[in-house]
């Protein structure tokens, strides 16, 4: 077996993907970019596409919504991040989301914020997978 | 962009100048190349099958040519040799078997070969070994003839391109237009030969294909030699290199892997040959052209051969496999079989048309491979002859420039078919091994990097890079797999639960509603019904009950009270009542006046009424009398020695009571006493007045009677002032009832000892204003009353010496409590005072005109002009009555005498003047005569001497309501009472009251309202006041009654 000395299969407990830090940062970011926002049909997916990207690097940077007891330079090493934003308008209907994933529920997890206002719901939900 | 161009040149491809150079003997080849064009446009095809079909019509072409090639007796010599050479080698063994049979054989050989490559083991580099020392030989003698071929078309070549680049480009666009139009009647006439065979293999797998006809197998078996030789090439080259190159080989590829890593291939692929069009020339701009639809062929092949990697076609995957690893060893070879082939061409274009045409498919075959061995044939010159470069070039050039243009022609006609072939080739290579095209690429890309220095290491070092490129991948994905076996096992995946990212209920219509409108300009009203939170009320209001009490008389607390109340509510209401205490005083004073005087009134009258018949019995003039209350302690034992009514408070009287010598309970008997009485209220008097001394006269204020005025018989004037509070003055309780005894407000004593008297006053006098009385003699008296009230008049005093003073009554506008400083005789508290005004001597003392008289005439009483205060009368102890003015002016009658002349030490007792009438005056006599007098004249009216039997008249006062009328009190205790109408000469009532002696007489009366009622007051001896009223005989005025004391006067006159 070489090369395989030693698999890292478990995080380390300060990179671990901690969904509350994480739900804060999409609070942070979906909160800034749709604060007041009327929903456009023709703006949406772009605005979806680059508010995933925005959320994706504000939680590899995971800077800006570090706490104290956070420190800054600690991302979620070694976590492959999927962000999934839905936009969509808001006129009354009803709206059912969910996922379900198939992954090592010691070690991935997931941080869901929806912002609703009165044009459109925001569903943001980040996946984090380790990679072993 | 390439291969549209090609397109676009197949388009324009038929002109006449093709037929020249293509001839029936290509028809082959055309048919094939026109299939190849239709499988590529065939877009919807797979692109696998295509792949598949380019392959084996490459191999087929392949297989044709050779076959030609035997079929042709096998002109080439060489070629064939090699290619037999090459079968064997790459049979070994079975060199010598039919070709026929080699399929079978071929197949296991491939097998086999792949695994030889796959293991990459030294057994192969055995084989390579045993090959190469086979080979040595051949290939030596072929470069030698190669390099001598290469070096004339070289220059051929580049004769061909000196003319200029872009003609030549041009032209050998055009040549190759032309080229794919021959290769096109080529297919065509392939189609031609293989219709039903080609629909097959289109369609059918290769296998299957395989099991075709014997045409077909064969050219199988040929693509497969040729491929076999492709791979003894591969293998020779590698021999003969690999042991030259071998170390560098590695190191450089190292290095370029390193570069390469750099890179995009694509962009290597556009840039590199770029610049390699322009070093190398035209020619190889061409390959470019191709090479780079190659690429993109080959770009689409790999993917689809990574994709299709688990295709079950093993066999073709494996050969691309083997194809790539020998890849690196290829070009050597090339370069060799190249020089072959340029040596072929050379033979070719010395011979017949024919024959190169005949030639043209092989050669365009063969060219396929110069053209790949140019790039490293050149490498190779450049590395091994570096040195000799030049010199070739040269040589080539020359050989060039001794064709002959018609040759040239026929050079560069082949020569663009050779491209074209070399075109079709590459792709068909592409196709069968495109990863040794890509490495191709990538070792042009690298080309013009080293070109001049290391050119010829590129072609070993790309290989190799390739090589370990894909081996490094090869080992990363095993390592991968490796991981993820490992992983696997230790990480369990499972399903999470499923997480509900968003659970939105849908709206439902109410809130649509208020949504969409209920924004719009409107709000929600909020309505609260509360309907159960009943409640009963009833307005009746509750009867609100108290308890109150009253107290007649009052007792400590008050008159009235409430249970209910607390002490300090109690205590307020008597503070309260206690603030209106003086309102309720003042209130209280007066009602408790009028309640008291109609008491005592009704107490008078039942009282009267008992007593009137024994009354009117006594007095024949009186209609019934009123009896004042004198029994009072500190009043019993006195004599009343006067009695005096206001002048204008008619009903207000004034008794001075003398002191007494009888010891009483109350010590005031060396005290004179003044009671003021109101008529109306006998039972008590209301104010009672004290002074030290015994006072000789008083009078009362003009106007109201508020100030009371006395002379004193030590000679001073005193002044008491009824307003004053009683609490500012001395209360005694005698018996039940408490007194005020009020001491004087103002007295003279002590105080004005030089202005004051130094004897008994005798008479004090209001001196009614001057102006007032003088001006306006008609002014009534309520007028001059008014005017006096304001308390700015004078007041006179008279003592016995005729010393008459005037004073001045001030009324302070505030008192002082303490007492003033300067004005000593003030009573503290008190605010009226008298100022001395002047000082009048109205008795000429040293007068000779009674010489025998015992004593100094002595002034008795005081008198003013009722109409001018400025005259006033004195009656003298001489029995006569001085007359005088205040201001020394004379008036005409200066005395008043008896009637007859002389005068008689007779005092004057009494002067009174007529209230109706004020110029007559009655004055009475010691010696019992009575006078009438007129102001003007001095002798008298009338002199009455003997009415009272000699007696001294004591008092002498005219009646209130009749001018006819007055009374007469003489010494006897006598009361006469005159009316002059009814009986000049004598009184009409004399009545003597013996059993009390009057001491004193006042008539009262009141004239001017409707109750005329007049009375004399009578104090008695025993201190008895009784009040008679007059019958109504003496009471109501008669007719022309004043005239009457006119005509009296007028008589006497």
């Amino acid at each position: 077996m070489e090369g395989s000395d030693s698999y890292l299969i478990r995080p380390n407990h300060q990179h671990k993907f901690k969904a509350a830090v994480v739900k804060e940062c999409i609070r942070d970011v979906v909160r800034e970019r749709l604060g007041g926002v009327q929903y456009d049909p023709e703006a949406a997916p772009d605005l979806s596409r680059s508010l995933a990207d925005s959320i994706k690097d504000r939680v590899k940077t995971n800077s800006s919504c570090s706490s104290p007891s956070f420190p800054v330079d600690v991302g979620f090493d070694r976590y492959k991040l999927v962000v999934q934003v839905v936009i969509g308008e808001q006129r009354g209907q009803g709206v059912k989301m969910s996922s379900r994933c198939l992954w090592d529920a010691d070690t991935d997890n997931y941080a869901e914020d929806v912002y609703i206002n009165d044009s459109l719901f925001c569903v943001v939900a980040v996946f984090g997978s380790y990679y072993y | 962009m390439h291969s549209a161009k090609k397109i676009t040149k197949e388009d324009t491809w038929r002109p006449a100048d093709l037929k020249r150079y293509i001839r029936v003997e290509e028809h082959d080849d055309y048919v094939r190349r026109q299939d190849v064009n239709e499988r590529r446009h065939r877009g919807g095809e797979s692109k696998e099958r295509g792949r598949r079909d380019l392959e084996k019509e490459f191999r087929g072409e392949r297989d044709k040519h050779e076959e030609k090639e035997s079929a042709r007796d096998r002109r080439y010599e060489d070629k064939k040799d090699k290619y037999v050479d090459k079968r064997k080698e790459a049979s070994r063994d079975r060199r010598g078997d039919k070709e026929q049979d080699g399929r079978d054989r071929e197949r296991r050989r491939d097998r086999e070969r792949t695994v030889d490559i796959n293991k990459y083991s030294g057994d192969y580099r055995e084989i390579r070994d045993s090959r190469r020392d086979r080979e040595e030989k051949h290939g030596r003698e072929r470069d030698k003839e190669r390099e001598g071929d290469e070096e004339k078309e070289r220059v051929r070549n580049r004769e061909r391109y000196s003319e200029g680049d872009r003609d030549k480009r041009r032209e050998e666009r055009d040549k190759e237009r032309r080229k794919e139009r021959d290769r096109e009647h080529r297919t065509e006439r392939r189609q031609h030969e293989e219709s039903g065979e080609l629909g097959i293999e289109r369609t059918e797998k290769y296998d299957r294909e395989q099991r075709d006809g014997h045409r077909e197998r064969d050219r199988h078996k040929d693509r497969k030699e040729e491929k076999t030789n492709e791979k003894e090439r591969h293998e020779r080259h590698r021999d003969r290199e690999y042991k030259e190159e071998h170390r560098r080989h590695k190191e450089e590829r190292e290095k370029r892997h390193k570069e390469r890593r750099h890179h995009e291939e694509k962009q290597k692929h556009d840039s590199e040959s770029r610049e390699q069009r322009d070093s190398k020339g035209p020619v190889k701009e061409v390959r470019h052209h191709r090479s780079d639809r190659e690429r993109a062929e080959r770009d689409k092949h790999k993917e689809r051969r990574h994709r299709e990697q688990e295709d079950p076609e093993r066999k073709q995957r494996e050969r691309r496999q083997r194809l790539e690893e020998q890849e690196p060893d290829i070009n050597p070879w090339d370069r060799t079989s190249s020089k072959k082939t340029t040596y072929m061409h050379e033979t070719n274009a010395v011979e017949t048309e024919v024959a190169v045409e005949e030639d043209l498919g092989e050669q365009e075959y063969e060219d396929d491979f110069e053209d790949y061995e140019e790039d490293f044939e050149e490498i190779d010159e450049s590395e091994n002859e570096r040195g000799n470069e030049k010199e070739t070039e040269l040589s080539q050039v020359e050989e060039s420039e001794e064709l002959t243009p018609q040759r040239r022609k026929e050079v560069e006609a082949i020569q663009r078919a050779m491209e074209v072939e070399n075109e079709r080739v590459g792709t068909a290579q592409s196709t069968q091994s495109t990863i040794r095209e890509e490495d191709d690429g990538f070792e042009r890309s690298k080309a013009p990097e080293k070109e001049q220095s290391t050119g010829s290491q590129r072609g070993k070092f790309i290989d190799f890079v390739a090589a370990k490129q894909r081996e490094v991948s090869k080992k990363v994905a095993m390592k991968q797999k490796k991981r993820s076996t490992d992983l696997l096992r230790l990480i369990d995946l499972d399903f999470s639960l499923t997480f509900s990212l968003l659970d939105l209920p849908p709206v439902n219509e109410y809130d649509m509603y208020i949504r969409n409108f209920g924004s719009a300009n409107t709000k929600q009203a909020y309505v609260q019904c509360n309907e159960d939170n009943a409640d009963c009320d009833i307005q009746t209001e509750e009867i609100e009950m108290c308890e109150k009490w009253t107290q007649h008389p009052p007792e400590r607390s008050g008159v009235c009270g409430d249970p209910n109340l607390s002490p300090e509510t109690r205590d307020k209401v008597l503070s309260e009542l206690n603030l209106d205490s003086q309102r309720l005083t003042a209130f209280l004073s007066s009602a408790s006046q009028v309640m008291v005087v109609l008491l005592e009134e009704d107490q008078a009258e039942r009282r009267s009424l008992r007593k009137l018949g024994t009354q009117t019995e006594k007095l024949s003039f009186s209609e019934g009398s009123l009896q004042l209350n004198t029994k009072l302690p500190f009043l019993s034992g006195r004599n009343i020695h006067l009695v005096h009514f206001s002048q204008v408070q008619r009903h207000t009287m004034m008794s001075v009571h003398a002191p007494t010598t009888q010891p009483s309970a109350v010590h005031l008997d060396s005290c004179t006493i003044i009671c003021i009485w109101n008529i109306w209220e006998p039972s008590r008097p209301q104010k009672i007045l004290v002074y030290e001394s015994e006072i000789q006269c008083c009078c009362f204020s003009t106007g109201k009677a508020i100030l009371v005025f006395a002379g004193t018989s030590v000679g001073s004037v005193v002044l008491w002032d009824l307003r004053e509070h009683a609490s500012n003055h001395y209360r005694r309780k005698i018996g039940e009832d408490e007194w005020t005894f009020r001491e004087p407000t103002f007295s003279t004593d002590a105080v004005m000892a030089d202005s004051g008297h130094f004897s008994a006053v005798t008479s004090v006098e209001v001196v009614f204003s001057s102006a007032a009385g003088g001006l306006r003699p008609e002014v009534p008296l309520a007028a001059s009353e008014e005017e006096l009230s304001g308390l700015s008049f004078q007041l006179a005093s008279l003592d016995e010496n005729g010393v008459l003073n005037f004073w001045v009554v001030v009324d302070l506008p505030k008192a002082n409590e303490a007492g003033s400083p300067t004005d000593l005789g003030l009573r503290p508290g008190s605010k009226v005072k008298l100022l001395h005004s002047s000082s009048l001597l109205t008795v000429d003392r040293g007068s000779p005109r009674d010489p025998t008289k015992i004593g100094p005439l002595q002034t008795v009483h005081l008198k003013f002009l009722p109409t001018d205060s400025n005259h006033f009368f004195i009656g003298t102890n001489m029995g006569l009555v001085n007359h005088g003015t205040s201001h020394g002016l004379k008036a005409p009658p200066k005395f008043y005498r008896f009637q007859d002349p002389g005068t008689r030490p007779v005092d004057i007792t009494a002067i009174q003047f007529s209230p109706f009438n004020h110029n007559m005056f009655l004055v009475g006599c010691g010696d019992g005569s009575v006078r009438l007098h007129g102001v003007s004249y001095e002798q008298p009216v009338t002199e009455w001497k003997s009415s009272t039997a000699a007696e001294p008249v004591l008092l002498l006062q005219w009646a209130q309501t009749r001018p006819t009328v007055f009374c007469v009190l003489d010494a006897a205790s006598t009361l006469h009472i005159w009316d002059l109408l009814k009986d000049e000469t004598e009184p009409v009532v004399t009545e003597r009251i013996a059993a009390d002696r009057v001491t004193a007489m006042a008539t009262f009366g009141d004239s001017g309202q409707k109750n005329i009622y007049s009375g004399v007051a009578l104090a008695h001896e025993s201190g008895k006041l009784e009040l008679h009223y007059f019958t109504r005989g003496f009471t109501v005025p008669f007719v022309a009654e004043g005239e009457k004391l006119e005509i009296m006067m007028t008589e006497a006159l």
